[in-house]
């Protein structure tokens, strides 16, 4: 093996090294910050529940939102199964009853979240793509939604 | 009828385009691309008969229909042109065609070069134009014609949101031209210096455009959208950011090419893969895919079609490439040298897009197996924060080196000089805000580096001025405090998140807020609440007036930010209604500092590429 060769094998070996401490580093972090996303229904038949911050989405169930000071709870439903969620905070513009939303914390239970980010859009007419998808599932999409 | 003036106008284009594809195949360069500039002038002459709808408020063109009111401003009404689908589609189109015409002006020589140029951009201006009239024709009619339109998205109705789109475009599309280049270049076998020379103003041109349309996006998101950041790893700004990051790469190793007449067949790849994105982003953004306020076109049909021509495109772009290849030469490669550097700089560059690709789309393939996910932003700060710091000393060393010289460096004392203040600048910035923690530390340390150096270049090329260092200078200064900034801002900002009433005062620990007065007033096409605020801190009183508005036509509510800038901060308010009925206001309220450095930072960035788009030399 002459120098230049050597030379270039060396090369190879330290950026295909590199190449993998970089990638498993990558994968690491991106594995620590999905959120993934369940309706009710979904989380009901899970067997493991996930740990970390996930994301619901559904229907405000009317008649279901309760405050007190800053605190404030209501249930998010696909019809079939409903999830209770606490948040502490500000409410978005017109989060009201009956609407969509998306909302993002961490689970205390199978059936209770703990919020920490409301996403909610500003218009009425509007359903996030989650909640459509997941009502879709359920089998209770409304057809004034439909689009 | 008005709009089958339009669509023959389009026929008309798509004609031409046809004819100027026969004369390239016989041979006759000349009227090749005469009839291109045709095609051209008549799909210039269709946009405005658009905007002439638009403006009219003509609603039996259903675009107008679907994103018009006619109780619109008129600014907004000539900016729902390009607010939708079609309309901004048609913009593309337009905007393939301008640079095909500039460059037909500009270059003066009539050789075959031109010609391979000119038919390559005839045939993406094709493909597009086709695109339009097959799926999303602008000038499609209501029959019968509706009375009122639908409206514009109100968070959309923003002078900077109107001018944000033609940026981006005049940049996504203008690297259309750059592929022509280098797709022209490979089959004539010129991609060398000559070339290099060129290609240059126009993808300066063209990168200028992109920046300053991301820039504005970012700073619309940060007023606009209220909560309080300039930046969110949306993927929709991801997919800007993307081609963003390879034509940065393809700057710095066209300057190799130029200089070195070396890196021709990287050149090349990155000029194809740059186009690429540009298209990957158009796709991303425009196909319905992503869940936002940018997202028009819930047609899959479009959405798949626009894909096929991405693959179709590069696909062909790929096999010119390797078919055509250059000999590179041999060289003797020095690690010290300023394109071993300069090479370093493109890997970073593009480890940077790798980061952004896989974040942005792993949740779209997860997606076609019905799974949700969102990737938060942690992923993307705390892989890119590391390697930031490297790429940033790397960018204070790199310029100082000589071209293919091995390791000679001068002044070195002045530099380690230079290295030690700004290691000493982190110190004393942590101790002075009170964050102990490494990567503030090091963020500061590289950044600050950067800057010194580059203020110590300019006072030593004050005795032998030359213009041609300008761009550069001011680009990577800009780099230096955008960067610094960023550090400076995440680290030392605070928020506030609290509920209060009309004369009620909030009191935190040096700072309180006091609701003075709220009143109702109607504005064209919304009803606007305008609330006032006085805000106590340490050492001085301000009031801030955040309002919320209620559009009629949609029906929406959005809220707008209040902001007042200080010397080193903002105080950034924004409120909402919990409930309508309620006389309870929610409160946002962010200490944003050092965000003006963020936006001084990108002007600088823009101006050095501004200037270097009319550099001569090297």
């Amino acid at each position: 093996m002459n120098n230049n060769t050597k030379k270039r094998l060396y090369i190879l070996l330290v950026s295909v090294i590199s190449v993998l401490i970089i990638g498993k580093f990558v994968y690491e972090t991106l594995e620590k910050n999905i959120v993934y996303f369940f309706s009710p229904s979904e989380l009901y038949d899970i067997t493991e529940l996930p740990n970390g911050t996930i994301r619901i989405g559904g229907m405000v169930k009317k008649g279901s939102m309760k405050k007190k000071g800053n605190d404030f709870s209501f249930v998010v439903t696909d019809f079939k199964r409903e999830i209770l969620v606490n948040y502490t905070g500000i409410k978005p513009n017109l989060f009201e009853e009956g609407q969509g939303a998306v909302v993002e914390g961490i689970l205390n239970s199978r059936t209770n979240l703990k919020a920490t980010q409301i996403l909610a859009k500003h218009d009425e007419n509007y359903m996030p793509k989650e909640v459509a998808d997941a009502l879709k599932k359920s089998g209770d999409w409304k057809k004034k939604y439909g689009k | 009828m008005a709009s089958n003036f339009a669509n023959v106008l389009l026929i008309f284009s798509i004609f031409f385009s046809f004819l100027s594809n026969l004369f390239f195949f016989k041979k006759k360069t000349k009227l090749s691309i005469l009839f291109f500039n045709v095609a051209s002038v008549v799909i210039i002459i269709s946009f405005f008969v658009l905007i002439y709808y638009f403006c009219t408020s003509n609603f039996s063109i259903s675009a107008v229909y679907e994103n018009s009111h006619s109780l619109k401003p008129f600014i907004y009404k000539l900016a729902g042109t390009w607010g939708n689908h079609e309309g901004s589609l048609l913009l593309f189109i337009l905007i393939i065609s301008l640079y095909g015409l500039l460059f037909n002006i500009f270059y003066k020589k009539k050789d075959q070069f031109k010609a391979w140029v000119i038919f390559f951009q005839n045939n993406i201006f094709l493909i597009f134009l086709i695109f339009l009239i097959t799926t999303s024709n602008p000038f499609d009619m209501i029959i019968p014609t509706p009375k009122e339109g639908l409206g514009l998205n109100p968070i959309l109705q923003d002078p900077l949101l109107a001018i944000h789109p033609p940026f981006l475009y005049l940049g996504y599309v203008g690297f259309s031209l750059t592929l022509s280049l280098v797709l022209a270049g490979l089959l004539q076998k010129e991609l060398n210096d000559q070339w290099a020379m060129i290609c240059w103003p126009w993808v300066m041109l063209s990168w200028v455009f992109l920046t300053i349309g991301i820039s504005l996006g970012s700073l619309w998101a940060y007023y606009e959208l209220g909560w309080g950041g300039y930046w969110f790893w949306d993927p929709v700004e991801n997919a800007s950011l993307m081609p963003w990051l390879t034509s940065t790469a393809l700057i710095h190793s066209l300057l190799v090419l130029k200089i070195k007449n070396k890196m021709k067949n990287w050149t090349a790849l990155l000029a194809i893969l740059t186009f690429s994105f540009s298209l990957l982003g158009t796709f991303l953004v425009r196909s319905g895919i992503l869940n936002s306020v940018h997202a028009f076109a819930n047609d899959p049909d479009r959405g798949v079609f626009i894909l096929l021509i991405i693959s179709f495109i590069t696909a062909i772009s790929l096999i010119i490439y390797i078919l055509n290849s250059h000999e590179e030469g041999n060289f003797k490669n020095f690690f010290f040298s300023k394109e071993n550097f300069l090479n370093i700089n493109n890997f970073f560059l593009l480890f940077f897009l790798c980061v952004v690709l896989i974040g942005t789309i792993y949740p779209i393939i997860l997606s076609i197996f019905d799974e949700t996910i969102s990737i938060g932003p942690v992923y993307y700060n705390s892989i890119l924060a590391p390697f930031v710091f490297i790429f940033l000393i790397t960018m204070s060393v790199g310029p100082l080196l000589k071209w293919s010289n091995s390791f000679k460096f001068q002044n070195s004392l002045t530099y380690t000089l230079i290295f030690l203040a700004s290691l000493i600048i982190g110190f004393v910035v942590i101790f002075i805000s009170k964050n102990y923690d490494l990567i503030f530390y090091l963020g500061l340390c590289s950044s600050s580096l950067l800057i010194l150096i580059i203020i110590f270049e300019i006072f030593s090329a004050r005795k032998k001025f030359t213009f041609y260092i300008l761009p550069r200078l001011f680009s990577h200064l800009g780099v230096g405090i955008f960067f610094l900034s960023i550090f400076l801002n995440s680290y030392n900002s605070t928020t506030k998140n609290f509920e209060i009433k009309i004369s009620e005062v909030k009191k935190f620990e040096n700072l309180s807020f006091k609701f003075v007065k709220q009143e109702i007033e109607k504005i064209d096409n919304y009803l606007e609440m305008k609330t006032k605020f006085e805000i106590f801190t340490d050492n001085e009183v301000f009031n801030l007036r955040p309002t919320v508005r209620r559009y009629f036509q949609p029906n929406q509510i959005t809220s707008e930010t209040s902001i007042k800038p200080t010397l080193f901060s903002n105080h950034y308010l924004v409120v909402n209604f919990p409930d309508l009925n309620s006389k309870v206001l929610g409160a946002r309220y962010y200490y944003n500092f050092f965000i003006h450095g963020i936006w001084f930072g990108l002007f600088l960035i823009i101006f050095g590429g501004v200037l270097s788009v009319f550099k001569k030399r090297v």
